[in-house]
This record gives structure tokens, C-alpha cells and sequence, in this order.
């Protein structure tokens, strides 16, 4: 009896804890939405994993008050390998590349994707809540992303499933260096730039074709199953992609490749996102007629190649300047370090040129946008979800800390 | 007519030594004064409104406005509301030996052609017109130990250098041997796909112990050489030279320190046996998992410099990276600098390694030493640079604010006296924001110099 009692409270411990009702105080609130003044003092109520209001004043009773100094929208990589290439970078862990066929359409990063991996528990006491997990660089058709929340050292064990905010959320292309040098050694295509174009631009045409076999078949009247066309998983794939369903990310760092992915998202009038974007100051105004957004970054990224030569850690200032909707990314790491800190890329990007308002938003409400999930995540508003960062000072200050993160209302990490 | 053709051929000879871009060499003998700024003498406490007095290069004076006395006709710089510190010491950077971009062509890092290589020179590979370098200026870098890599077990001679300078004659600090480079772990390990020696840990062991004792006993000739020749013996011959033992016996000496690249704790461990088997003073490099035996390190005196890496992972011996490490070891007794290991890390920010240790734990002072006078000693060239200080070289820099803020900007590096970065000037600038070659490509962008880095 005594025992079914204590099973029970702590049933009812239990249920408390996943229901908990949480009053975020931050002394600096910046919500990232026209519903309250940023910097100043501010309540984020939350119930059920969902934002409920934003306010001003003290916590309401009944909700479990966390006080911090600055109080954000939780972060969102818009491009990354975490999840999907491991801290320890052995062959073991690293599932980004399939590098065995340049056109790999149909592989989908939900499919490699790994609750359980360090780095993406890592980068959520970083402040990150959301990620576009990306396969890698090495495809010139690489495959579809997909868009995760993040899991914390606090947070129980999770799913891919459970984590998913859109199980495929876009098609990844590659131009520049690493497809021609990936296959071009090996004597096989692509061995050039001009190769990497003509094989993605067959790839399109022929998803075209597939599209228009599959919406005559779908028109006919009488559904001959004779005449049913066979099932193309890449093409398939690609054929969304060319109906303007699902975005292609194009990733280029030389101007020319930039321009090549303009060229080939205009003849396929492809809804369309440039990353990377190395060199995108060079031509700020092309990018700005092209219509496309740019996910930037990383704002340290290495000089490690003839394509990444001229990288400027400006590049996300010029463009925003513009008037391109840019969103800071960590995009792919090979070595030391395995990942980049979003939080200390804004950063950088904030001290230089950016400024710290609109790097806040790169990684918030702005990479929200881009990738078309701002009913869900990327600012303080009622009835979005409870994904919060707390600092202790201006967040992309060397010597501040992240004091707690919470993500669907649950707190996933908090600063010993 | 044949003037003109020399006058040609000599602003030919200029506008190509231009082109090369490293910062020239110029003797400064004027006398110079920072006026108003914060110093960080490091030598001492804090000044709120210094006064740095530099004379031909070396620091003349150092002290608060009102007690140090302004030379009349001294060039007077107000940097009020600045920031002044020692030019920073880089203990650990690849700049200009593996130069910008890296291609196969620019690859000089690692000798890869087997795992031994002490008589290689890096002075032999460091290409003095590298943008790197003046990125590094960028950083506020003003000393820097420019390594061989890790790929092997003995990578080579290593130099200090200025950071100035279109030889490397000229780069070379004088009197300074510099050291020289070891590594353990992973890295040497990749002859092991070769099927070749070091494949195991134990092996690099055993290959430096075989070294050493070979080195023994070379000096060993060499010291009965020396000490017949003392006593006038007269029928004494010198043994032949070895080039490979040749600095060995300077380690062996304690001439050379020998500058370790090690990360896991095991391996740390490892050096720490040989260092106690040969008596050579050591410097740990990377020291990712120093912070396990910290108290191993205290009690040899044995410093470390950390290469402070963002993220963990990468390669299996930097799974454990923390930022804590430094704060742990300095609470420990261990005497800790920081590194950029450029191009893992970029010298512009060499400020922001100090900062993450400070975000972490560390506290600002002993950052501060960090990246002057602990990474001076761990060169021995305290006797140089590391603090601002009557007779030191005179190698600052100037900050926009606090050394360890994100939005603080080097503002100018001086070398010896001699202005090597000016942020003001875009030419220079470009060298901090990267897209240092857009000048020459674009020239409706601010017009620089060109550089190397394109066509070739």
C-alpha cells in the first residue's frame, strides 16, 4: 500500500515535471517578434511546451520562475552536419557523405540521423534548439535535409522521430572544389565545374520528364495499371524539387559557383537558398536580383582552399546590407574543431559589421523565415514553441555563459 | 639611356618586392611615446593613463602620466581611452610555412618521408610574404614559434620569429636557436597505413628513446673532443658531424626546448617519461587533456600551451577538449600560454583563446601573462619580449578596448618600434577581415597590393 502511494507520487512527480509551468523573468527579453520592446524586462509564460504570452511584470503564481540576465528565442543552425557527423570523425561515425554516385537524391539525413550524438547535445548547451541537418559537401546532388530539434545533457532519451520538425526540408547541392576532386581523381565525373553543372542540370531535366510521366499518368482518366510509371526514388526526389515543393540549398563559395547556382536555379525556376557563400560579397547585388536567401558561414571558417581564399569575415554584413535575408550557419567541419559554435560565429559576425540586433536574428527569426518554419520556432509569441536561451550577459560576449536552455518547454541543459 | 633602363629595372625590382607584401624591414631609431591608454605592463599592476616611452626600438620607459618623463621632440601617439599591452607571443603557428592557400604547393609542414626528421629547418620553408603573417599582425601577434607539423615523431627545427621582416633572415630572432618539434599520438601514427614505423604509440616511444641514446652518445664524442682540445691535446680530431643529432645535443644541453605536440592525457604521460629519462626541458603543446594530470605536470615544472579549440572532436584525441582546462592547470601550479596552431585557429583571434579560458574559469591576469611573458619563457625569450618593460624590445599593441571583449579590435601592432598594422589604413584592415586578395581582383573595392595568393 505504502509503496503504491509512493508510486503514485511520484507518478504525479512525474507528470508535474513533463506539464511543468515555467515563468522565464529576463531583466533583457529580446523576443524577435513587434510584441515587446527588445532589451527591455520581460515574462515568457509557458505551459505545455508552448509559449502562452509575453509580457511585462512578475511571474504569476503557479509557474516555476527562472530568473536570467538576457532571455532569447533558442538559436537555429540553418546548415549543419551535427547529428549526422560524428564528434570522433572515424568512418564509424560519419554518415554525411555517400560519396559512391555523384547523384544521391534519394538519401535522406533522417535517415543517418543520431539522437545520441555528443556533438548534438553539445551544441544545445551552446544555445542551439533547432537544426537543418544537411548531408555534406562531396554530391553535387548530396540529399534531402531535414530540420530537428536538439537534444540536451538534461533531456531523456529521444527519437529522430520525436525530434523532427520536417523530415525533409530541403535538396542539397554542391558545386566548387569537393565534388570535381571526390570523383575527378578517381577518373570519374564529375571532373570539372563544368561537369558538376551539366550533371545536376541532366538530373533536373530529367525529373522534369519524370514529373510530367507520373501527372499524366495521375490526369489519365482510366489508371491503366500497365501504364503506370515505375517508381524513381531520385528522381522522385528531385521531382519536388522542381515543382518548387521542396527548396534546393545550393552550396558554392567561389563567385563563379555562386553565379553557376543562380543560373541553374533560374533555368529550373527553383524556389532556392545559396550557403556557404564565401565570396557572396564580391557580388551582393546579383545575389539580391537572384531572390535567394544566404545562409553564411561559418563566419570562422578556415582558409583551407583555393575556394575559401578570399573569405571575409564581413561576408554576412555586406550581403545584409544589401538587403539579402541572410542566416549564420556552421555548415561542415573535417577536422579540429569537428563543429562550429553558432553562437560564437553570430558572434563574430555581430562584432563585425553585422551588428549584435541583426545577429541575433540570423540565428533566430531570420533562419527561421529562410527555412520556413517561423509558425513554429525563431521567436517569443504565444503559440509558438517554448524554445528558449538564457544568458547571464549579452550573449555573444566572450566571457558571457549560456545559464539554461529549454526546448518544447522542457529545460535540456543548465549551466552547474 | 642605360639609367633610365636601371631606374626601370630597379622600380621593376621595387614594385615586385611591393607585390610580395610582407612588412619590410625598417630600422626605427626615434623616439616614440603612447600617451593616455590603459597599460598592461604584465611586469605589474594595471595603469589607468600610461605612458609607453619607446627609443630605437626598445621600451625606454613605462609608467603613469605625470611620472614618466616625455622626451622633447618624441613623436607623441594619444591612444587615450585604449588599450595598451606586449605584443603577443604565438608559441605554436604554421603561419608562413604552410602559407595561405593551402594547396599541395604551398604544403612545407611535414616531411613526411619518415619519422625522424631533426635536421630539418623550418627556416628553410617559411615563405615571409604568407598573407598569414600579416594576419597574424592582424591579431596583435607580434613573436611567433613557427612549428614543423605532427606527422612526425621528431618534425624539426622550429623559429622564433618577429613578424616582420621580407627574409626570414630578417624574421629571426638573433641569438635564438629556437626548438624542436615532437609529437606523439595520433598523428604520427599515419605512417602505420604505410605499413611502416611508428604504427603504434609504443613505437614512437621507442624511436625518440633510440634518438636520444644515439645523441648521448654523439655528444658524448663530442664533449672528449672538446675537452681534449681544451687540454691542447694537439693529435685531437673532431668526430664528423651529424645534421640529425646535431640539435638533439642541443636539447640535450638544455640550448633547445623541445616544443611537444600532445593531447591525451596517456600521452602527456609518455613525454613526461622521456623528458625525466634525458632531462630535456619540454613544453607541452595542445595539453587538451592536460587538466587529468595537472599535478604531474605542477610538480616537473613542466608548462603547457593549449590550443583552445571550440568544439570537442575531430580526431580521437581531442574528443575531450574543455575550456576549463587552462583554469584547472593554472589553479594546479602549472605555468599555461596559448597557442593558435594556425591554421586550426586563425591568428586574428589569438585574443578570443585567452577569452574562452576566461569565460571558463581562468582569470583575466594570468590570460594576460598567458599570451605574453609565460609564452616568452616557454622561448626563452623573456629576456626580449613578454612584458613592457625598460630594455625590452619594443612589441605592442593597441586595443580599442578590453583585451578579452568580443567587439575589441587590435587597432595597431608595433614591432620594435616599427608600425607593422594600422587599422585605419584598409590595406591593413583587410588583413584582419579576411578577403585580403579582393583588392587586387575587384578594384572597386578599396585597392590593395596584390598578392600571391591567385594566379600561381
Amino acid at each position: 500500500m505504502k509503496s503504491l502511494r509512493l508510486l503514485l507520487i511520484l507518478a504525479a512527480l512525474g507528470s508535474c515535471a513533463f506539464a511543468q509551468k515555467y515563468a522565464i523573468v529576463a531583466d533583457k527579453l529580446y523576443t524577435e517578434a513587434g510584441n515587446h520592446k527588445a532589451g527591455t524586462p520581460g515574462v515568457v509564460l509557458i505551459d505545455n511546451g508552448k509559449i502562452t504570452s509575453v509580457s511585462t511584470g512578475a511571474a504569476p503564481a503557479g509557474y516555476t520562475a527562472i530568473h536570467a540576465a538576457v532571455v532569447t528565442p533558442g538559436l537555429i543552425d540553418p546548415k549543419t552536419t551535427v547529428g549526422i557527423s560524428g564528434a570522433y570523425n572515424i568512418p564509424a561515425d560519419q554518415d554525411q557523405d555517400e560519396s559512391t554516385d555523384p547523384n544521391t537524391a534519394d538519401v535522406r539525413a533522417f535517415d543517418s540521423f543520431n539522437p545520441n550524438e555528443k556533438l548534438l547535445s553539445f551544441v544545445n548547451t551552446y544555445a542551439v534548439t533547432t537544426v537543418q541537418t544537411a548531408p555534406g559537401i562531396i554530391n553535387p546532388i548530396a540529399g534531402q535535409a531535414a530540420i530537428f530539434k536538439t537534444v540536451g545533457p538534461l533531456s531523456p532519451g529521444m527519437t529522430a522521430e520525436q525530434l523532427s520538425l520536417r523530415p525533409v526540408s530541403a535538396m542539397v547541392f554542391n558545386l566548387g572544389e569537393s565534388p570535381k576532386q571526390n570523383y575527378g581523381k578517381d577518373h570519374k565525373a564529375p571532373g570539372t565545374r563544368m561537369g558538376t553543372a551539366a550533371l545536376i542540370r541532366k538530373a533536373l531535366l530529367d525529373a522534369q520528364a519524370y514529373d510530367r510521366k507520373w501527372g499524366d499518368w495521375n490526369k489519365s482518366e482510366k489508371k491503366d495499371p500497365s501504364k503506370q510509371p515505375a517508381r524513381d526514388t531520385k528522381q522522385e526526389a528531385l521531382a519536388a524539387v522542381v515543382r518548387g515543393e521542396v527548396p534546393a540549398i545550393f552550396n558554392a563559395y567561389r563567385q563563379d559557383d555562386i553565379d553557376t547556382a543562380i543560373r541553374l536555379a533560374r533555368e529550373f525556376k527553383l524556389k532556392f537558398i545559396l550557403s556557404s557563400v564565401t565570396e557572396g560579397y564580391m557580388m551582393a547585388d546579383v545575389i539580391k536580383s537572384s531572390g535567394a536567401p544566404a545562409l553564411v558561414g561559418p563566419t570562422l571558417q578556415r582558409i583551407e582552399s583555393m575556394e575559401t581564399d578570399n573569405a571575409s569575415i564581413e561576408d554576412a554584413a555586406i550581403l545584409a546590407n544589401t538587403g539579402i535575408p541572410v542566416g549564420i550557419m556552421t555548415g561542415f567541419e573535417g577536422y579540429v574543431p569537428k563543429n562550429r559554435v553558432l553562437l560564437f560565429e553570430a558572434a563574430i559576425a555581430a562584432a563585425n559589421g553585422l551588428g549584435p540586433d541583426r545577429a541575433l536574428r540570423s540565428v533566430t527569426i531570420d533562419a527561421a523565415k529562410i527555412l520556413g518554419i517561423a509558425d513554429r520556432v525563431g521567436s517569443l509569441e504565444a503559440g509558438k514553441d517554448a524554445d528558449l536561451a538564457l544568458f547571464d550577459g549579452d550573449p555573444f560576449e566572450y566571457t558571457s555563459h549560456v545559464v539554461a536552455v529549454f526546448v518544447n518547454g522542457k529545460e535540456t541543459y543548465k549551466r552547474e | 639611356m642605360n639609367n633610365l633602363r636601371l631606374l626601370l629595372c630597379l622600380l621593376l625590382l621595387a614594385s615586385i618586392a611591393f607585390a610580395q607584401n610582407a612588412v619590410p624591414l625598417r630600422p626605427n631609431s626615434g623616439v616614440i611615446v603612447f600617451r593616455g591608454a590603459k597599460v598592461y605592463p604584465i611586469s605589474g599592476a594595471p595603469i589607468e593613463h600610461g605612458v609607453v616611452v619607446v627609443n630605437g626600438g626598445k621600451i625606454a620607459a613605462v609608467g603613469a602620466e605625470g611620472k614618466v618623463e616625455v622626451p622633447r621632440g618624441a613623436k607623441v601617439i594619444d591612444v587615450t581611452g585604449k588599450v595598451v599591452m606586449p605584443g603577443i607571443v604565438d608559441t605554436h603557428s604554421h603561419i608562413g610555412i604552410g602559407p595561405a592557400p593551402s594547396v599541395p604547393a604551398n604544403a612545407d609542414i611535414n616531411e613526411m618521408t619518415g619519422p625522424l626528421e631533426p635536421q630539418v629547418r623550418a627556416m628553410d620553408a617559411i615563405y615571409p610574404a604568407d598573407p598569414r603573417i600579416r594576419m597574424a599582425t592582424a591579431g596583435g601577434i607580434t613573436t611567433a614559434n613557427i612549428m614543423p607539423g605532427s606527422g612526425n615523431v621528431i618534425g624539426g627545427q622550429t623559429a622564433y620569429v618577429k613578424l616582420r621582416g621580407s627574409t626570414i633572415e630578417e624574421m629571426l630572432i638573433p641569438g635564438a636557436l629556437g626548438g624542436l618539434k615532437m609529437a606523439n599520438g595520433e598523428n604520427p601514427k599515419n605512417y602505420g597505413r604505410r605499413n611502416q614505423a611508428p604504427m603504434t604509440r609504443m613505437e614512437e616511444a621507442a624511436l625518440a628513446r633510440k634518438e636520444y641514446i644515439k645523441a648521448q652518445e654523439y655528444k658524448r664524442k663530442w664533449d672528449d673532443y672538446n675537452k681534449k682540445v681544451a687540454a691542447n691535446d694537439k693529435d685531437a680530431k673532431p668526430p664528423e658531424r651529424d645534421l640529425e643529432l646535431e640539435p638533439l645535443v642541443e636539447v640535450l644541453d638544455g640550448k633547445r626546448i623541445v616544443q611537444h605536440h600532445t593531447h591525451r592525457a596517456d600521452d602527456i604521460m609518455t613525454v613526461l617519461r622521456l623528458a625525466d629519462e634525458f632531462h630535456f626541458r619540454v613544453v607541452i603543446h595542445h595539453a587538451t587533456e592536460a587538466y587529468k594530470v595537472a599535478d604531474e605536470l605542477a610538480k616537473r615544472h613542466v608548462p603547457a600551451t593549449i590550443t583552445i579549440i571550440d568544439a570537442p572532436g575531430g580526431k580521437l584525441e581531442a574528443i575531450n577538449v574543455d575550456l576549463r582546462d587552462a583554469a584547472i592547470l593554472d589553479k594546479s601550479g602549472v605555468k599555461i600560454a596559448f597557442n593558435t596552431d594556425d591554421d586550426i585557429n586563425s591568428s586574428r583571434f589569438i585574443l578570443r583563446e585567452a577569452a574562452l579560458a576566461v569565460r571558463e574559469g581562468l582569470s583575466e591576469e594570468t590570460a594576460l601573462k598567458a599570451l605574453t611573458i609565460n609564452a616568452a619563457e616557454m622561448l626563452d625569450l623573456q629576456q626580449r619580449v613578454g612584458t613592457l618593460e625598460p630594455g625590452k624590445d619594443a612589441d605592442l599593441v593597441v586595443l580599442s578596448g578590453s583585451p578579452f571583449s568580443v567587439y575589441t579590435k587590435v587597432l595597431e601592432t608595433w614591432i620594435e618600434g616599427q608600425k607593422v598594422y594600422d587599422h585605419s589604413l584598409p590595406e591593413d584592415a583587410h588583413y584582419y577581415s579576411g578577403g585580403y586578395n579582393f583588392g587586387a581582383q575587384y578594384p572597386n573595392l578599396p585597392n590593395t597590393p596584390a598578392t600571391t595568393g591567385g594566379a600561381q
